[in-house]
């Protein structure tokens, strides 16, 4: 379960990014500022036609602020509004090799079409199409790009607008006309998806012989079969094998030996593995070690590992020091087809079940070649002859092979090979199409493990179980035709007719509409489509959700989803709703809903909204696909009723969280002062100002309010409105500098000094030991300097924010860098006197309960009063504006604040600052994502959406799927069967329910239950307890009704339509084991 | 393990059946309150605290939220919320846990073991290191002063004009000592 839970208010349907506020429906603003210092790489920004994002011609740029410090060379040429999420999986540099690469696609039927999307969404400069065919009705099977309308046109030349809308910066071009070799040498990579093996390998050749080299892949789908061959050339150097972020680790201790051992703090497990080099920083005592130069380790442990290298003459350790994984760099000699082909090396596996396909695979393929090659056409659907034809074909091949001979030629298997083999059907082109996207982008980039040479893949599963007639895969002249030669007719017509729920119309959902609209599914008189999601179209998913384009930012997803699938396939019948699946929308999607439903496919992206989804599904015993992203992994799970087990059934461990007193005062990692910066700015710009809303809008009743509370927490609050409203009002916006200068004193000078005045630098701890060493490091205050561009940008920042909060106007001088520094060195800055109350333990008040504990109900009354004065002095109608933290609009100011007071922290703490960007996918928790891996996973998951559809298949024909593009790793597997309880002579699973009729008593349930063996002791419904054995006060309730106790405890509303509602029961057996009973539906009418 | 959406039935059983005093809120098991004693052979013995529970959706995938309500002077709690910040607890939680687990060994830990290496209340890990005798001397004026019984029932009677059930005092209102085995 990749995709992680959002800590983000609400929104339970979304797609698959992160756009965190629910409320957020205004379309993004442009950026307005200036973009002048753009780091490196200028070169490529010349020619390579990538979008620079609009800027506002008037801002006056050399003292605008939003250019300076911060690291933040907001860089001119990557349009990060647009690219964020793919920027947080492949970086800038990645991204701009891409921008400057040109790719040939050649073949332009489905598979094709989905290699151009995935590669024209990332933002390569120039993608050209070659095909020399007409479309044909039977491309319509599995190509998004064509319709009806387009039969007879040149593929590419049908193609190139539908593509030129996903992404105006990138090139598109065609060839219609034969390919020569020398046209390839225009490119950086080259992709076949139709091309026989003579041809191959002669473009092959001359690419593999080019200088340099140009990246090469031959791809097809045939069927239910597909491969992939890669040769990127003699010596293809990948820069990052895995596109994991270098580990680190914090050192404890290092031994002065020959090799000498390392130690690490026991904070976080190390991620190191055996041969792994390594630098290290920031060590005290073996100084040695800081020199840079990367070291080799093995032996590495959870805590420790050692260092190959000879420490015993260095320096006795000290303290501190962190060591850092240094990414190596590897170089992959691919082999050129020719010789590949005979000498393939070892396949890329991609199911256990299935070892010994991929030779196999290996030799149908070139058996299908030979077949095309001797009989100009491929094997028709169902003919036995060419079924034999081609297998003979194969055994002949099969024995030229000396030492390579397979035993098993699996006629079986190829003959259902030969059967479909003229077909591509959708969900192997959307696969394959994004396995060979990432192949392009690795190609280009050297970022992640190319595919090393080979890949086969079946989904043999997915085919019907029953045998089919002949007849069955005749072509009728529809567009299906291509998927009816596989699957026949009648499978067709189910999918026609089916009621299909897709929740969700993010990137996966997008996905999921192409898909079906393409095989069909929904697209009869009695099919139904519907999707849902509640959220609208923003810039930042336009690079992946390809259905959107920049016209509809604003609208909302569902609607442009789906009226863009019903122009894919007209036939689909698409119902559009913006609810979001949840308890509270159950009138919407209410029991017969449900009930109806065929099939369930989540689009999510958050953990809750799946649980949600797969607890309706368990209820109403409905298959439920489910898939997720994280940058270029993706995983798909099946739920299938009484087979599989849910998907609530298994979870990742909660994401980890720092611990509070390291984010508080301890801070080892950016993330920490991320983590309290966002919190601070919470607390500032959010929390305090709706607080003084609260109070200025019935303050009789709020001041009541704390003082019943009459807690710490109330005092603390009171005391934070009074600030607000006394000391702090601002009424000018040099008011408002004065604020921020002195919360800048306060944040990173004075309350440092506290800190270090607390625990000196040489403190010890009751053992002894020092207090400040690893993971703890110790800080520094910082020197307020109106010329730290840093200092500066926080500033402006903080005081435009904040006057926001006051609703003061923000002057246009603000941008400007010395008429702030002006504003700013008027400020008045007390000097910082330590609290000496800790410091002083001879001093007998100083023992004793100081002035922070004086009775807080007091202090609160106190406070009241001031605040009630303080009340009468401000002008009517005063009313704070509070402000909500949204990341992705870099005009608002929000990320400049975070970063800057995270940055500040970082170097009162000497912890490395990050850019803005950085820090925005840090704080805003930006999940990373990209095009390729989503279009794999909906392919995947419709391969699935065949056996669910056609019905009876068994659990070993379903399949799971991990993968990791980036690696690349592919691993599928059966789903787990679900959990089998036994009582007695009982069975039952997650997916039973247990039925009691007849409106019972809580009395009537309870011997229910004990007539089965069983002895609850614990009912609810809900989040509330009906009935517990150890309250007394409960024994009252037997001889209710259990649907009065629902309806008063649990205070469950029941529809007029509804007939039952359910409880959990917790109870033990006579022997007092604790038995996992099914949900009790209790029927009341 | 039983499914999670029985786990905080059985948990909250258990915790019962070990004799603590559990307070609930309109019969909810989102949120709770408990007695907790401080341990014996601590500076907090003879102190009482009213210990506000939460468990969270994921529970017990994720660790339930645990805060002292009325005051105490600790290096690990936060003087103000009352939050904890106990590393077991918020760290590493596994759902093999369960709620007599924090109070018959986490909590009793953290005060007979406090960590001034990792303090969310800097003045008392301070004390603690510098002063040990004026620490615990503190420790005890604040047992005095914030937690004593009164203070612990004291709290409720502001609230609980709207929580019509609020003390479940039928069960359990023997005010035996139920102190913690904490095994040290």
């Amino acid at each position: 379960m990749l995709p992680r839970k959002r800590v983000s208010e609400g929104l339970a349907v979304g797609d698959d990014d992160d756009n965190n506020s629910a409320g957020s429906s205004l379309p993004k603003k442009y950026r307005i500022g200036c973009f002048g210092s753009g780091p490196a790489n200028s070169d490529i920004e010349e020619d390579s036609g990538f979008q620079v994002a609009e800027t506002n011609s008037t801002g006056n740029c050399k003292s605008d602020l939003r250019t300076m410090a911060m690291g933040d060379s907001s860089s001119a040429d990557i349009d990060e509004d647009l690219h964020s999420r793919q920027l947080a999986v492949y970086g800038r540099e990645t991204m701009k090799r891409l921008f400057a690469s040109n790719v040939l696609i050649s073949g332009m039927q489905g598979l094709g079409a989905e290699i151009a999307k995935n590669l024209v969404l990332a933002g390569v400069k120039s993608v050209t199409l070659h095909d020399e065919g007409m479309v044909e009705l039977w491309d319509l099977s599995s190509n998004f790009i064509f319709s009806e309308n387009d039969v007879g046109k040149n593929r590419a030349v049908a193609s190139v607008q539908k593509l030129q809308e996903l992404n105006n910066s990138v090139v598109i071009s065609t060839i219609t006309t034969k390919l020569t070799k020398e046209q390839l040498s225009d490119f950086q990579a080259v992709v076949f998806t139709d091309i026989s093996l003579e041809k191959a390998v002669e473009f092959n050749d001359y690419c593999h012989h080019h200088r340099p080299p140009i990246s090469f892949i031959k791809a097809e789908v045939r069927g239910l079969f597909g491969s992939v061959f890669c040769d990127f050339g003699p010596e293809f150097i990948v820069a990052d094998v895995d596109g994991e972020d270098p580990h680190t680790g914090i050192i404890a201790s290092i031994a002065n030996d020959n090799p000498a051992l390392v130690s690490c703090v026991d904070d976080e497990r190390l991620e190191f593995q055996d041969g792994d080099f390594v630098v290290f920083s920031e060590v005290k005592g073996m100084i040695e070690l800081n020199d840079g130069k990367p070291r080799k380790i093995k032996s590495a442990r959870p805590y420790s590992f050692i260092l190959e290298e000879d420490t015993s003459n260095f320096g006795i350790y000290d303290r501190g020091g962190i060591v850092t994984q240094v990414k190596q760099s590897k170089v992959l000699n691919f082999k050129p087809l020719r010789e590949a082909l005979k000498d393939p090396g070892d396949f890329l596996l991609s199911d256990f079940s299935k070892f010994d396909r991929p030779p196999l695979l290996h030799l149908a393929f070139q058996a299908l070649d030979k077949f095309v090659a001797e009989l100009g056409r491929y094997p028709a659907p169902a003919s036995e002859d060419d079924a034999q034809k081609l297998i003979s074909i194969a055994s002949n091949i099969n024995e030229t092979l000396g030492d390579g001979k397979l035993e098993d030629l699996n006629p079986k298997l190829l003959r259902y090979f030969a059967f479909g083999s003229r077909a591509v059907l959708n969900p192997m082109a959307a696969m394959f199409g994004g396995i060979v996207g990432q192949e392009v982008v690795k190609a280009c980039s050297g970022k992640f493990h190319p595919l090393f040479q080979f890949f086969y893949f079946d989904s043999m599963e997915s085919l019907p179980v029953e045998p089919l007639d002949s007849g069955e895969f005749k072509p009728i002249n529809s567009r299906y035709d291509a998927q009816i030669s596989v699957f026949g007719a009648t499978l067709q017509k189910k999918m026609a007719n089916a009621n299909v729920f897709i929740v969700g119309s993010g990137a996966l959902g997008c996905e999921f509409l192409k898909n079906v609209a393409l095989m069909g599914v929904a697209c009869g008189d009695q099919g139904k489509l519907t999707v849902t999601d509640d959220d609208v179209i923003e810039k930042s998913n336009l690079s992946r959700q390809f259905l959107f384009r920049d016209w509809n930012i604003g609208q909302a997803k569902s609607t442009v989803a789906a009226s863009a699938a019903k122009s894919i396939n007209p036939h689909l019948k698409v119902e559009a709703l913006q609810n979001r699946v949840g308890s509270e929308t159950e009138n919407v999607f209410d029991d017969t809903f449900w009930e109806n439903l065929n099939v369930v496919i989540n689009a999510l992206d958050n953990v809750n909204a799946r649980l949600y989804v797969d607890q309706r599904c368990l209820y109403f015993q409905k298959p439920l696909l489910e898939s997720g992203t994280l940058g270029a992994k993706c995983n798909t799970q099946m739920v299938i009723p009484h087979l599989t087990e849910n998907y609530g059934a298994s979870r990742d461990p909660p994401e980890k969280q720092a611990p509070m007193c390291t984010v508080h005062s301890f801070p080892h990692n950016i993330d920490h002062c991320l983590t309290w910066a966002r919190s601070e700015f919470e607390g500032l710009l959010e929390k305090t100002p709706a607080e003084v809303n609260a109070f200025l809008s019935n303050p009789g009743e709020y001041c009541n309010a704390m003082r019943n509370a009459g807690d710490a927490q109330a005092r603390d609050t009171l005391e934070r409105v009074l600030e607000c409203l006394d000391m702090e009002r601002c009424l000018t916006f040099e008011d408002c500098i004065t604020w921020a200068r002195l919360k800048f004193e306060d944040y990173f000078a004075n309350r440092v000094k506290q800190l270090i005045y607390t625990f000196p630098e040489d403190a010890p701890t009751s053992t002894g030991a020092p207090f400040w060493s690893a993971p703890k490091r110790f800080p520094h205050p910082l020197q307020f300097s109106t010329s730290d561009p840093g200092h500066l940008h926080y500033l402006m920042a903080a005081s435009i924010l904040l006057a926001e909060t006051f609703g003061i106007p923000i002057p246009d001088w603000v941008k400007s860098a010395d008429r702030l520094a002006e504003a700013t060195d008027k400020v008045i800055v007390p000097d910082f006197q330590p609290k000496k109350n800790v410091k002083i333990v001879t001093d007998e008040k100083a023992t004793s309960i100081s002035t922070a504990s004086v009775d807080d109900a007091a202090v609160i009354n106190e406070l009241i009063k001031m605040l009630e004065l303080c009340h009468s002095n401000l002008p009517p109608n005063f009313k704070m504006k509070p402000i909500q933290f949204e990341k992705d609009d870099d005009t608002n100011y929000h990320m400049d604040m975070i970063a800057g007071l995270a940055n500040m922290r970082a170097r009162n703490y000497s912890i490395p600052e990050v850019d803005k960007l950085k820090a925005k996918f840090i704080a805003g928790r930006i999940i990373p994502a990209i095009a390729t891996s989503t279009a794999m996973a909906t392919g995947l998951v419709c391969l699935e959406l065949y056996k669910v559809l056609a019905g009876g298949h068994k659990l070993e024909d379903y399949r799971n799927t991990f993968a990791n593009l980036a690696l690349p790793l592919f691993s599928m597997a059966e789903p787990v069967p679900p959990k089998v309880i036994k009582h007695d002579d009982m069975s039952w699973t997650v997916w039973d329910r247990w039925i009691v009729k007849d409106n019972p008593t809580l009395r009537e349930l309870l011997q229910w239950l004990k007539d089965k063996g069983l002895n609850a002791y614990s009912i609810s419904c809900g989040s509330s307890l009906l009935y517990n054995s150890m309250f007394p006060r409960h024994k009252d309730r037997m001889d209710r009704k259990l649907v009065d106790l629902a309806r008063d405890v649990a205070k469950l509303e029941l529809p007029p339509y509804r007939h039952h509602f359910d409880v959990i029961v917790a109870c033990e057996d006579d022997d007092d084991n604790d038995i996992d009973i099914p949900q009790v539906s209790i029927y009341f009418k | 393990m039983s499914s999670p959406s029985k786990r905080r039935e059985m948990d909250l059983m258990k915790l019962m059946l070990s004799d603590y005093k559990v307070e609930m809120i309109n019969d909810g098991m989102q949120e709770f309150y408990v007695e907790f004693h401080g341990p014996k052979e601590s500076p907090y013995q003879g102190g009482l605290w009213r210990i506000r529970v939460e468990l969270p959706d994921a529970y017990p995938y994720k660790s339930p939220s645990i805060g002292f309500v009325n005051k105490i002077y600790h290096p690990n709690v936060d003087e103000m919320s009352g939050s904890v910040c106990l590393d077991v607890i918020n760290q590493t939680w596994s759902p093999m846990f369960d709620l007599v687990n924090v109070f018959e060994v986490f909590l009793p830990q953290l005060l007979l073991y406090p960590n001034p290496s990792d303090p969310l209340n800097g003045e008392a890990a301070a004390l603690m290191m510098r002063d040990k005798t004026a620490y615990e001397q503190r420790v005890k004026e604040y047992c005095e002063k914030y937690a004593k019984p009164e203070d612990v029932g004291a709290a409720e009677e502001g609230k609980s004009t709207d929580e019509e059930e609020l003390s479940e005092d039928d069960y359990a209102s023997s005010d035996e000592e139920v102190v913690g085995k904490a095994d040290p």
